[in-house]
Order: C-alpha cells, then sequence, then structure tokens
C-alpha cells in the first residue's frame, strides 16, 4: 500500500512540477508573473482532448500518445502570440502593467476556449485505458500514471541537460540571474524572452495535455493547478528549477500520505507546508 | 414609474401597471413574456448542468412558443450566466428584477446563488424560481418548527438533497442490509458536507450496526484522487457514498476502475444519474444510483408516460444526447411557471399579478415528464425519489438501471413534513 | 482651504450626490451604492499601490474580513448587531488581518509581494471555505439589517432601507474616507510612502523606515478595504468565502487601473464604472469574461494612466502648457 501511496504522490507531483517549472522559468528570465498560465494548461488540456477525439477511432496507438503533444504545441503558440503582442509592449512598463495585463488575458483566454471549443467537456481517455493496469505488490496501478511520471521525468531532465549544457539555456540562465549584465554582454534578450515564455507556456500546456486521459476537459480546468504553481514557486523560491522540483515533491508526496493518515488536512496542509517554509526561510527554500 | 425617489418602497415589475388593471378590466399586457434562465453557462458546472438546462429551457420555450404561447403571449427566454460570483449574481437579478422588468426569474444551480438571491423576492417583488440547486437550507428555518413559507414570492421546483440521500440510505437498507462498514468521499464544500451529513444520519437510524470507517473531502476541481481512492482501498468499506458531480465525478470513477476500486466497493452516487452515460462503458455496473428525484430517460417507461417519451426524444433529437436530471429540473421550473399562470389567470380573469401567480402556485400539482410534480404550502417541491443499480443491456452503450431493482421512495418517506427540518425529522425515527 | 479649487469641487459633488436619490431609479441608485463602496476600497488599495508602489493581488482578504466581521456578528451576536457596533469591529478585523498578512508581506517587494499578498488570500479563502459550520462556507452567511443609532427597522425592506437612511450613512463614510485620505496622502506619512515608491535605498538613506511605512500603508489600506467590504456587504445582503479569491482581489486591482492610480480620485471613478461594466456585460453576452478581459487589455496598452489620466491629459492640453499635478507612472 505505501508503495501505492508513494505513486500517488510522484504522479501529482509530477504534473505539478510541469506547472511550476513553466511558470518559474518565465518568472526567472523575464521576471514576469504570467497569471494566465493557468489559462495555458487549460488550452494545452483542451487541444489534446480534441485532437484524440478527432483521430482515435482512425489512428493507430502510438499516434494518440503523441497528439497529446498538441497540447504543447498549442500552449506554446498562444504563448508566443501572447508574448509578442502583449507582454513586449510592456517590457518598458512596471510590474502592476505586466500583471494587470495576464490577468486581462487569463479572462480573455477562458472565454476564448469557450468559443473554440464550447461549453462541453471533451473526454479523451483512451490514452488511459489503453495502457491497462499493472500489477504492483499486490495492489493494481494504473500504467498511464507510471508514463506521466515517467515522461515527467524525462522532460525535466532534458531541461535541466538544456539549462546547464546548451548554449542558449545558458543564456537563459545568465539573463535571470542578472538582466542588466547579460545585456551588457549582448544577449539578445528580447529573442530569448520569447524563447522562454514559449518554453514556460509550453509546459503548462503539456501538464494539461496529460492530465486529460483521467478527467475531462472542462472550462476553469486551469483555475486550481495555477494556484498550486503560485505555492509550489512561493516555496521553492522565484525562478528556482531545482525548487519547482523539490516543491513539487513535497507537495505531492505530503497530500499523498495526508489524505490517507489525516482526510481532513488536504488544502490547508498546503497552506501549512508554504507557511513554515516561508518563516524559517523568507524566500523559499531555493530563492535567491 | 420609471423613477422612484428615496421615499418609495421598490416596487415588482407589474405592480405599476397592475394597479391600472384591477381597476380597468384585466387586458393582456402586450409583448412578450421575459423569461430570464440563470444557469452556468461558464465553468465546471456548465457542462454537466448548466448547459443541458439552458438547453432545455431553449427547447421548452420554443416548444410553448409553437403551441401559441402561455395564454397568447410568446415567451422571450433570456438566458444569462451564473458564474462571476454571488456578487454579481444579486447584481444580476436585481437588473433583471428591477430594470429588465423579466415577469419570472428562473434559476441558480448553485446553492450560494440561491442562498443570496431568493430574498430579493422579497425585498423587490419579484418572482423567482430556484429550479436545481440542492440544499435544503434554502426552504428550511433554523429551528423546528419553523413558519413557511420562507419567501412570499420565491418557490423551489425541485426538491432538495435530502430525499436523494435519504433514498439511498432506504435502498442500502433494503438491498444490503448485511454491510458493515460504509466510507465517504464528498466535495469539500457544503454541498458535499450537507449530503454526507444527511446520508449518515439516515444510515445511523435505519442500520446501526454499520460503522464509518472513512470520511475523504477533495476540494471542488480536483483532478487527481490517486491519493482518495487508495485512502478508501486501505480502509476497506462495504460501500462508498458520493456526491461528486460533473468532471470530478467523471474522474474519480476513471481513476477508481483503474485502480481497482469497483472489485470489492460499492458506490453509492446521490446524483448519480448523468455518469452513466457520461462513462458509457468505464461506468461500472452493480453501482447504486439514485436520480435527484425520479428524472430518468427510463422512468416512467416510455409506454408509460408519453409526456417522458416525448421529451426524451425531442431533446435527443435537439441536442443528440439523452436529458438528464438537470434538464427535468429545467423543464419543471418553466411548466410551473406555465401551469401557475394559467391557472391565475382563470381565477383572476386576465393577466395575474406576481401574488396571484405565487398563489397559484402553491399547493399546484402539475405533470412533468417524471410524473406529477405538487409544489407545497413550504414553497418547495414534493417529489418521489429513484434509486437503481447500474446495469449494462445490450440496447444502451451506457449502464442502465436494472429495471428489477428500481425502487421508488414515495416523498413521505424521504422528505420531512413542513415545517421540521431535515435532520431533526431523520433523528425522529423509530 | 475653502477657496481651493479642489475643496469647491469636492463640495459641489458632495451636494449632487446628496440629492442623487431623488434621481436616480431604485436599480441605479442600488448600482451606485455598489460603486460607492468599492470607492472606498479603491482609496485604500491606490495607499498601497500609487502611493507606497506595492502591488497586491491579496486585497479580497480584507474585504471578506470586514464583510465577515458583519455577518458573524449577524449570526453569532445578534444582540450587538448595530452599526455603530459593526463598523468599528469591520475596521479592528481588518487591522488584525492586515498586520498579520502586511507583516509577512512587507519583508519582499514586487512579484514576490504579489504572490505572496494572493497566497494568504487564498489562504482566507480556504478557511471561509473549509469552516462551514461556522462561516457557512460555500453557502456564505447572509446579512440581515441592523440597527443604526437607535434606530431600528423593523420590517422595512432592504430597498428602502438601502436607498433612504442607508445611503446618506454611506455617503457620510464615503465622504469621510476621501477626506481622511486626502490627509494621509498630503501628510509627511504619505510623501514618505511616495519616496520609498520612487526610490527605495535613498529613502532609506534620509532616515525612513521602509519596512515599518510600508507596514503602515499596509494597514491603512487593509482597514479602508474592510471598511468597503462591511458597507458592501449591506448591499448586498450575502457574504461568500470568494470575496478572499484572488480573481476578487484582481478586480479590485482592475477598477484602480481603470480609474488611474496616479489621482487620489482615480479609484472612485474606477469603482463606479467597473460596476456597471461587469454588470452590462454579464447582462449582455455569455462572453463577459472576454470583454472584460479585452477591456482590461485595452485600458493597459492605451489608457495606462487610466481615466482620470486621460482625463487630466486631455485637461492639460486644453489649458496648453499649464502643469498637470499628480503622479505619473
Amino acid at each position: 500500500m505505501w508503495v501505492i501511496y508513494t505513486l500517488n504522490g510522484l504522479y501529482f507531483a509530477a504534473l505539478l512540477f510541469l506547472t511550476s517549472l513553466g511558470l518559474n522559468i518565465i518568472l526567472g528570465v523575464m521576471g514576469i508573473l504570467n497569471l494566465a498560465h493557468g489559462s495555458l494548461y487549460a488550452i494545452g488540456a483542451f487541444m489534446a482532448a480534441w485532437t484524440i477525439i478527432q483521430i482515435v477511432t482512425k489512428a493507430p496507438a502510438p499516434l494518440l500518445y503523441v497528439s497529446l503533444l498538441s497540447g504543447f504545441f498549442l500552449a506554446g503558440i498562444v504563448g508566443w502570440v501572447m508574448e509578442k503582442t502583449l507582454i513586449r509592449a510592456m517590457y518598458k512598463r512596471t510590474l502592476e502593467y505586466q500583471l494587470l495585463l495576464t490577468f486581462g488575458a487569463l479572462l480573455l483566454l477562458e472565454d476564448l476556449i469557450k468559443m473554440v471549443w464550447g461549453g462541453q467537456a471533451l473526454y479523451a481517455s483512451a490514452p488511459f485505458d489503453l495502457l491497462g493496469k499493472i500489477g504492483i505488490l499486490g495492489s493494481v496501478y494504473p500504467t498511464y500514471f507510471l508514463l506521466v511520471i515517467a515522461i515527467t521525468f524525462c522532460v525535466g531532465f532534458l531541461i535541466w541537460l538544456f539549462m546547464g549544457k546548451t548554449r542558449l539555456g545558458i543564456m537563459l540562465r545568465a539573463i535571470s540571474l542578472d538582466r542588466e549584465m547579460a545585456t551588457g554582454l549582448g544577449l539578445d534578450i528580447g529573442r530569448l524572452s520569447t524563447l522562454a515564455f514559449v518554453l514556460g507556456s509550453g509546459l503548462a500546456g503539456l501538464a494539461g495535455a496529460l492530465v486529460i486521459p483521467t478527467t475531462p476537459a472542462l472550462l476553469g480546468i486551469g483555475m486550481e493547478p495555477l494556484i498550486f504553481a503560485f505555492i509550489v514557486v512561493v516555496v521553492g523560491g522565484l525562478g528556482s528549477l531545482k525548487g519547482a522540483l523539490v516543491g513539487a515533491l513535497l507537495v505531492g508526496l505530503t497530500r499523498s500520505f495526508g489524505i490517507a493518515i489525516f482526510p481532513e488536512i488536504e488544502l490547508p496542509l498546503l497552506f501549512l507546508i508554504a507557511g513554515i517554509i516561508l518563516v524559517a526561510k523568507p524566500q523559499g527554500l531555493f530563492g535567491r | 414609474m420609471k423613477y422612484v425617489g428615496a421615499a418609495a418602497i421598490a416596487v415588482g415589475p407589474l405592480s405599476g401597471s397592475t394597479k391600472a388593471w384591477s381597476q380597468a378590466k384585466r387586458a393582456t399586457p402586450p409583448g412578450p413574456i421575459k423569461i430570464a434562465a440563470v444557469s452556468f453557462l461558464t465553468g465546471a458546472a456548465a457542462a454537466p448542468f448548466g448547459i443541458p438546462a439552458d438547453n432545455t429551457f431553449k427547447m421548452c420555450a420554443d416548444v410553448i412558443n409553437k403551441e401559441g404561447g402561455i395564454l397568447g403571449r410568446k415567451i422571450e427566454l433570456l438566458s444569462k450566466d451564473e458564474n462571476g460570483g454571488v456578487d454579481a449574481q444579486v447584481k444580476l437579478a436585481r437588473k433583471l428584477l428591477l430594470e429588465d422588468k423579466v415577469d419570472v426569474d428562473l434559476g441558480y444551480i448553485s446553492s450560494a446563488s440561491c442562498l443570496a438571491v431568493l430574498p430579493l423576492t422579497d425585498e423587490l417583488g419579484g418572482l423567482i424560481v430556484a429550479y436545481d440547486c440542492g440544499t435544503h437550507e434554502l426552504m428550511e428555518g433554523t429551528k423546528s418548527p419553523f413558519e413557511v413559507p420562507k419567501f412570499k414570492l420565491g418557490f423551489k421546483s425541485s426538491a432538495h438533497l435530502g430525499i436523494d440521500n435519504v433514498g439511498l440510505a432506504l435502498m442500502i437498507k433494503k438491498y444490503l442490509p448485511n454491510i458493515k462498514t460504509i466510507a465517504g468521499i464528498n466535495q469539500d464544500y457544503a454541498w458535499g458536507r450537507d449530503s454526507w451529513l444527511i446520508f449518515e444520519t439516515a444510515m445511523k437510524k435505519l442500520m446501526p450496526q454499520v460503522q464509518v470507517v472513512k470520511t475523504l473531502w477533495p476540494p471542488l476541481g480536483n483532478t487527481d484522487f490517486t491519493a482518495h481512492i487508495s485512502a478508501l482501498m486501505g480502509a476497506k468499506p462495504d460501500i462508498v457514498h458520493t456526491s461528486l458531480w460533473g468532471g470530478d465525478a467523471v474522474t474519480f470513477t476513471k481513476q477508481a476502475a483503474g485502480m481497482g476500486f469497483f472489485k470489492n466497493i460499492k458506490t453509492a452516487w446521490s446524483r448519480g444519474e448523468p455518469y452513466p452515460q457520461e462513462l458509457g462503458k468505464d461506468f461500472p455496473e452493480e453501482q447504486i444510483i439514485c436520480c435527484a428525484g425520479t428524472h430518468y430517460f427510463l422512468y416512467p417507461p416510455p409506454e408509460k408516460s408519453p409526456l417522458n417519451k416525448w421529451f426524451v426524444e425531442e431533446y435527443r433529437k435537439r441536442y443528440t444526447k439523452y436529458p438528464t436530471y438537470p434538464c427535468y429540473h429545467a423543464y419543471q421550473a418553466l411548466y410551473l411557471y406555465k401551469h401557475a399562470v394559467e391557472k391565475a389567470a382563470k381565477l383572476a380573469g386576465g393577466w395575474p399579478t406576481n401574488e396571484e401567480i405565487a398563489s397559484a402556485m402553491t399547493g399546484l400539482t402539475f405533470p412533468t415528464p417524471s410524473g406529477d410534480i405538487t409544489i407545497r404550502e413550504d414553497h418547495s417541491a414534493v417529489e418521489d425519489v429513484l434509486v437503481g443499480f447500474s446495469k449494462l443491456i445490450p440496447k444502451y452503450p451506457f449502464p442502465i438501471l436494472d429495471p428489477k431493482r428500481m425502487e421508488v421512495f414515495p416523498a413521505n418517506q424521504v422528505l420531512p413534513p413542513v415545517g421540521i427540518r431535515t435532520v431533526d425529522w431523520i433523528n425522529s425515527w423509530k | 482651504m475653502l477657496g481651493n479649487p479642489t475643496w469647491v469641487t469636492y463640495g459641489i459633488i458632495l451636494l449632487v450626490l446628496f440629492f442623487i436619490p431623488y434621481l436616480l431609479p431604485t436599480h441605479d441608485l442600488l448600482l451606485f451604492e455598489y460603486g460607492l463602496t468599492f470607492a472606498i476600497v479603491g482609496l485604500g488599495f491606490n495607499l498601497l499601490l500609487g502611493y507606497t508602489g506595492l502591488l497586491s493581488f491579496g486585497h479580497g482578504a480584507y474585504f471578506a474580513t470586514g464583510a465577515y466581521a458583519v455577518a458573524m456578528m449577524g449570526k453569532y451576536l445578534p444582540q450587538a448587531y448595530a452599526m455603530e457596533i459593526l463598523i468599528p469591529a469591520a475596521l479592528l478585523f481588518s487591522l488584525l488581518v492586515s498586520i498579520i498578512f502586511g507583516f509577512l508581506c512587507v519583508r519582499h517587494t514586487k512579484i514576490f509581494f504579489s504572490i505572496l499578498a494572493l497566497s494568504l488570500s487564498m489562504l482566507l479563502f480556504a478557511l471561509l471555505f473549509k469552516l462551514y459550520h461556522l462561516t457557512g462556507g460555500s453557502d456564505g452567511l447572509r446579512v440581515p439589517i441592523p440597527t443604526m443609532f437607535g434606530m431600528a427597522f423593523k420590517g422595512i425592506r432592504r430597498p428602502l432601507f438601502l436607498t433612504g437612511t442607508y445611503y446618506y450613512f454611506l455617503l457620510a463614510m464615503f465622504t469621510l474616507s476621501l477626506v481622511i485620505m486626502r490627509g494621509i496622502v498630503s501628510s509627511p506619512f504619505g510623501k514618505a510612502l511616495q519616496a520609498i515608491r520612487d526610490n527605495e535605498i535613498r529613502a532609506e538613506l534620509i532616515g525612513i523606515r521602509v519596512r515599518r511605512y510600508r507596514l503602515y500603508a499596509f494597514c491603512i489600506s487593509g482597514m479602508y478595504v474592510g471598511l468597503g467590504g462591511a458597507l458592501w456587504s449591506f448591499v448586498n445582503g450575502h457574504v461568500t468565502a470568494d470575496l478572499s479569491h484572488w480573481v476578487f482581489s484582481g478586480e479590485i486591482v482592475y477598477m484602480t487601473l481603470l480609474g488611474g492610480f496616479g489621482f487620489l480620485e482615480g479609484p472612485v471613478i474606477g469603482a463606479i464604472i467597473f460596476t456597471y461594466l461587469k454588470l452590462y456585460a454579464m447582462g449582455n453576452t455569455e462572453y463577459w469574461m472576454f470583454v472584460i478581459g479585452a477591456t482590461l487589455i485595452i485600458l493597459v496598452l492605451l489608457l495606462p494612466n487610466g481615466v482620470s489620466g486621460a482625463a487630466a491629459a486631455l485637461w492639460a492640453k486644453m489649458r496648453k502648457g499649464k502643469k498637470v499635478e499628480g503622479v505619473s507612472c
């Protein structure tokens, strides 16, 4: 049973990690808190659901999994559009305007989703069903969840490689550490910021897409993940990728075991953890 | 009439003109009847409830208009969104009643909206019919016995969540008398808490030997029930009570099925009627399902109820799916208004005032696709409750209620008498 | 002071406002009262945003505190349910919550401040939601009509109360709030806040206790917002947990921007306009969020100083060259 509890915690942490990672990349590189991040998650969810529904009767099984990536791509594209039109206009402005713009974008996108996909629930559970169950130490566990954990692990690893070993990644990190210096060194802040925003948005969309096989795409699906992502960012530290990982794991595992042992605790538990960490280390675990 | 000074009491939509009419012969007002239908058109409650209900309002208004309207006047339906917060709903209701001067406001799925908006009937003299919200607190007072009706011009055209949860308890006692343990997974807000409270209270009375081994309270909109499922399976209950709805209900069922939950555990759904259709063959058999009344596309069976037959076919023709209980609730609200207006008009000899309509609504029994419904003195609906077991049969692509084990518990077994609080009533059972 | 054009303008406006119940139909008057309560909220919020430079997306928490203070007294202490007790109680509780939350927040700036303020308001939201036996949870609580200075309003319909005695009380509260806020921002304290906003390091160097002053501003703004929430609760008649949700806080920010946070009166105008904007969007289209969102974006891009800023710029243009007073962003 404890193995299952751990796996449950890892599954929750995985999706949380992807969302917070995206938020933190944007925060770190651009200093922008994207309040519409949850809407990008929702766009990823709807796109993935819609794509799978279109092809589920005609396509071979592996294509269904690939089509989950459609969520990543559409969210990235929407992020690109957002960055070029809205965020770009506000570079020289103060923080207030950036936050307000992203808030306006949130309202806009929520209704845009409704305009495009309607208000009905979109179900696309084929990827979940096809993988069936696996027996673990006497208990039964859906294989799809293991796939999600594995995918997230790979994505996390890739991002780590990207940030640490590639030129682009190092440039992104440079900007997040010291923007002025980076400009002084001749880095193309504009294009790199766009990259960061697109990547962060895409990650939110990917998280939304991965959740689809077990839950219908519904209006407002991105609102709760947004709050959770905020908490992880506060706990892990602004802009910190390591913080996103540790924060997500902390929250996911505590939640899973907490529900089994103290059922009433759920949401308040999250805030409790955040509160303790903030009192002990006001900048978050790995914040600057 | 438009400008009201500080010293004047806010008047209802028709009463200014009504004074003129009662002096003259009652002329039918010109123009269409403006009916506001407020449901969730955005947000998570849109897909499972708001949109099916709104579809039904549109469908019924259309049908009534094609048949000549109500007493010759056509209906102009104004669909509004219940989202945006309770503050927005109060403002919107005031606008509808005072500025847009709607004849009636049929609304509200969320208990919070109902509780905030119904008092406006007395404040503003407007007619409001709450058509879907589940809370028993809407029409109940704080202590038994309480005075009825709570609102002179406020009505509830469907019964409250008490009937579902008492019905489940009665069903379990009848069909599964030997169970030993129960658990609950309900959303952590008033709906979930109230549903569990009533179920637990009824179970304690009916089957005192049964133990509660776990209660879980996931937040609304939770998409990951894995931890909850594992926790429940670890506690080994025979039956798990749930009032989960919408996306949460679907997600829970899918994830639970994937984790082998239903092998040894049955779920009892207080308003589960829509989910077999939503999940299709993914919805497990042998689960206990309650229909928020007797609202079901197969009850009464089409041979026995031409009205249900028509309703189901008409809805399917327009919207492809079978209608679910929010659809039936919407029908009830609109037709309650229609029948009441017709009755009141006969008595008044002309187009009735809000007070006359309210008077006609009280005690009115009228036909619906689910059977006859009565509105009693406390302005809320009296309904029987249908509970069944899910079963797959070849004819339908999703489990239906097993016809051999469908139970209809009459209203007097699941609803408290007028003026008594539900919980007090249950506690008074012998 | 009497000759000062600002006070003359205020006087004229006050006179107009005094007669509004005779000029507006009931529905519009009720809507206007919502606007007035949010105007008080905006005044307080802008002390923190426009004058101190701190953006909180979590001020709904104080609004909820004020509103729930009233509602819970109605439920648990009905014998003390009098306006003269309720208003101070709301102010007291808002102060308490702002001190606690503010203390945690002012240690940070910019993004972290905003995110922390947001998270704390969501914590309150979660508590209000969860402790439903106490607070009504998602169902919320009703707000009965209180007694006021010995006057009881038994059997009176709410609209009559609201369009009569209550309107004048609300107007008095609003006027008081406006006058006091004007006093605050013109005082040395107010100037110090602006100094902190413009250059934190410099302010510290000339001896201003930055963190402490920020906390003071935070608490004053919290009290104003709580007062607004309490006054609002009578108009709405019902309070729910979503008053503490961050999206509601977002509406407060929206109003302030809409009106313009460079001017003291900006948020007042913004509050009134936003009240109408949201209601008419909801009344006329199912895509009202799109309308509100698009309006916000257009506002930020084209009218960053809000309506009052745009009006001031226009006025300045018309007066050709005369300097415009106010704070630029």
